[in-house]
């Protein structure tokens, strides 16, 4: 712990989730799968005192989606853990047990884009209005307005 | 005695966007919050997607009508880097120059409404007088007194006289003469010391566990600062030094953000007088290539971060927005527990929260004189019924 953190130290205490990479000064990326994240940031805060989750970034490459959870510590050391959810099932559990702050990121992921974070206890819409329809993700790569559908507001209010 | 819900908003009493509060209560102490920003997502991240980075820089501005800066410099130093593009000095210090600008009018802003909050009204008119002096050298500078639009991809878009350089350094002294006396004020002035001290208390254990950023954060001995720990701009050259209180409730966040007042007008004086020779932008390719990033800045009102992902062409994959407000409402939770229901504004209000950069809101207030919320599916055809060429 008193020892400075580098992509070696990274890749000595967190070999069993993935291979660390240097993404350029104090950025390390982890590829892990989602069953092991939060095994992977238990681990981080205990043995790297990674303390902190700055936030978790979605992206929807089109065949999955990436999240990357980004996690900084007192050394200024930013580690990026990046994992695959499948689209058709996009289901991981939730870190906001050992990260609080992560339950508003989870939060609003979910509303944005359908990923489901099991354990989160407050899977509530943040972001979108409450008429919002459910199954619609905006978010999603492959999302168009549908016409027919309403997406809240007030009906017939508008020029 | 039985708990009771009141909820606050989305009207606020406090501030002047839309927020919902469902505080429950016992008696007149908070026993928990729940928290509701869903008054109006505006899609900025998806039509962040469908535009060249040229065109996304003015929408990201429009993230934000106070930080306005922050977003297009943290998008625009995150492309850059995917880019390999270094920009030029001068357009280094004239970017940090405007930041700090940015960061002294947003803190006297935040200090005018925190003493209106308490019923200074003196304070409040003091402060934001003395804004009006950054108001105006960033008209000055930019044009504009609220988005600037002085990035471009590979530097800045216009530069500096040196008569509006002379002009802005005039404005400093008596500019640091109030500030000092806000320092100072701080110290004795009665109705702060009473409404603010003790008041919505956070630990710097809870500080770090919630992920609170910023001068919040710094109020409770988080030395976190992207400008110290990721050294980007001008901030490596400057001389100044990270704030920090130990005292953790709004005092102490209202004695970080005086302070840092302080830092950011000698930051601007160092930047305004060691001002680089040379251009202001270097040509950029159309494309960038493949890559990602996570753009950190220091925005006011906290670490701001960008992640950016490119597929090689001209717009991005994805731009994924993590404004600090939303990074505090953690904490703001949190900290409201066992507090009295009075002082829910000034607690609220001392994270400075930004709800249009939070949850990117619009309210439309149209022709036909009736406010209502537009959808994003209505604002498409609602534009391609007027640009029938471009669908």
């Amino acid at each position: 712990m008193n020892r400075p953190v580098t992509i070696d130290t990274i890749t000595e205490r967190m070999k069993e989730f993935g291979t660390a990479g240097q993404v350029r000064k104090n950025r390390i990326r982890m590829k892990t799968v989602p069953e092991k994240i939060h095994d992977a940031i238990t681990t981080s805060q205990a043995m790297l005192g990674f303390d902190r989750l700055i936030t978790i970034s979605t992206v929807d490459n089109g065949q999955t989606f990436e999240l990357l959870y980004h996690l900084i510590g007192s050394d200024r050391i930013i580690m990026s853990l990046a994992i695959d959810l499948p689209r058709d099932n996009p289901v991981t559990p939730t870190v906001s047990d050992l990260l609080p702050s992560a339950g508003i990121y989870e939060r609003q992921i979910h509303d944005l884009f359908g990923i489901v974070f099991s354990g989160n206890p407050n899977m509530k819409r943040i972001m979108l209005n409450e008429d919002w329809p459910p199954e619609e993700y905006p978010l999603r790569k492959d999302w168009k307005p549908n016409p027919d559908v309403f997406y809240g507001g007030i009906k017939g209010e508008r020029s | 005695m039985p708990e009771v819900v009141v909820s606050i908003g989305p009207h606020h009493p406090a501030l002047k966007e839309p927020v919902n509060f469902k505080v429950i209560a016992d008696g007149e102490k908070i026993v928990r919050l729940e928290l509701d920003l869903s008054y109006n997502h505006r899609g900025v991240e998806k039509a962040a997607e469908q535009r060249d980075f040229i065109r996304v820089l003015p929408l990201l501005e429009r993230v934000c009508g106070i930080c306005s800066h922050s977003h297009s410099t943290a998008f625009a130093k995150g492309i850059e880097e995917i880019m390999q593009v270094g920009i030029p000095p001068r357009a280094q210090y004239i970017r940090t120059i405007i930041a700090e600008l940015e960061r002294m009018h947003s803190h006297l802003l935040w200090l005018g409404v925190a003493a209106h909050l308490i019923g200074f009204n003196t304070l409040f008119m003091w402060t934001w007088r003395d804004r009006e002096a950054v108001q105006d050298t960033l008209e000055e500078m930019s044009g504009n007194r609220v988005h600037y639009n002085m990035n471009e991809i590979g530097g800045v878009r216009c530069d500096l006289t040196p008569a509006q350089v002379n002009a802005a350094l005039g404005r400093l002294p008596n500019l640091e003469e109030r500030i000092n006396k806000y320092v100072d004020m701080v110290n004795y002035e009665e109705t702060m010391l009473i409404r603010f001290r003790g008041v919505g208390r956070l630990s710097k254990e809870e500080a770090l566990r919630y992920g609170t950023v910023g001068p919040t954060a710094r109020a409770s001995g988080v030395d976190y600062d992207v400008r110290k720990d990721d050294p980007y701009l001008a901030y490596a050259d400057a001389p100044w030094n990270v704030v920090t209180d130990t005292h953790g409730d709004v005092y102490g966040r209202t004695r970080v953000r005086v302070w840092e007042l302080q830092e950011s007008l000698g930051i601007v004086r160092f930047c305004l007088e060691n001002l680089p020779e040379g251009p202001i932008r270097v040509p950029v390719p159309k494309n960038a290539p493949k890559g990602e990033i996570l753009s950190r800045y220091e925005a006011p009102r906290g670490e701001l971060a960008h992640f950016i992902r490119t597929n090689g062409t001209d717009k991005v994959e994805r731009v994924d927005i993590r404004t600090p407000t939303l990074a505090n409402w953690t904490s703001v939770a949190m900290c409201l527990v066992n507090q009295n229901i009075a002082d829910i504004p000034v607690i609220v209000a001392a994270i400075d929260p930004c709800l249009s950069c939070t949850s990117r809101i619009t309210l439309l207030d149209n022709r036909t004189k009736k406010a209502g919320v537009m959808s994003f599916d209505e604002l498409i055809r609602r534009y391609r019924s007027r640009h029938p060429e471009e669908v």
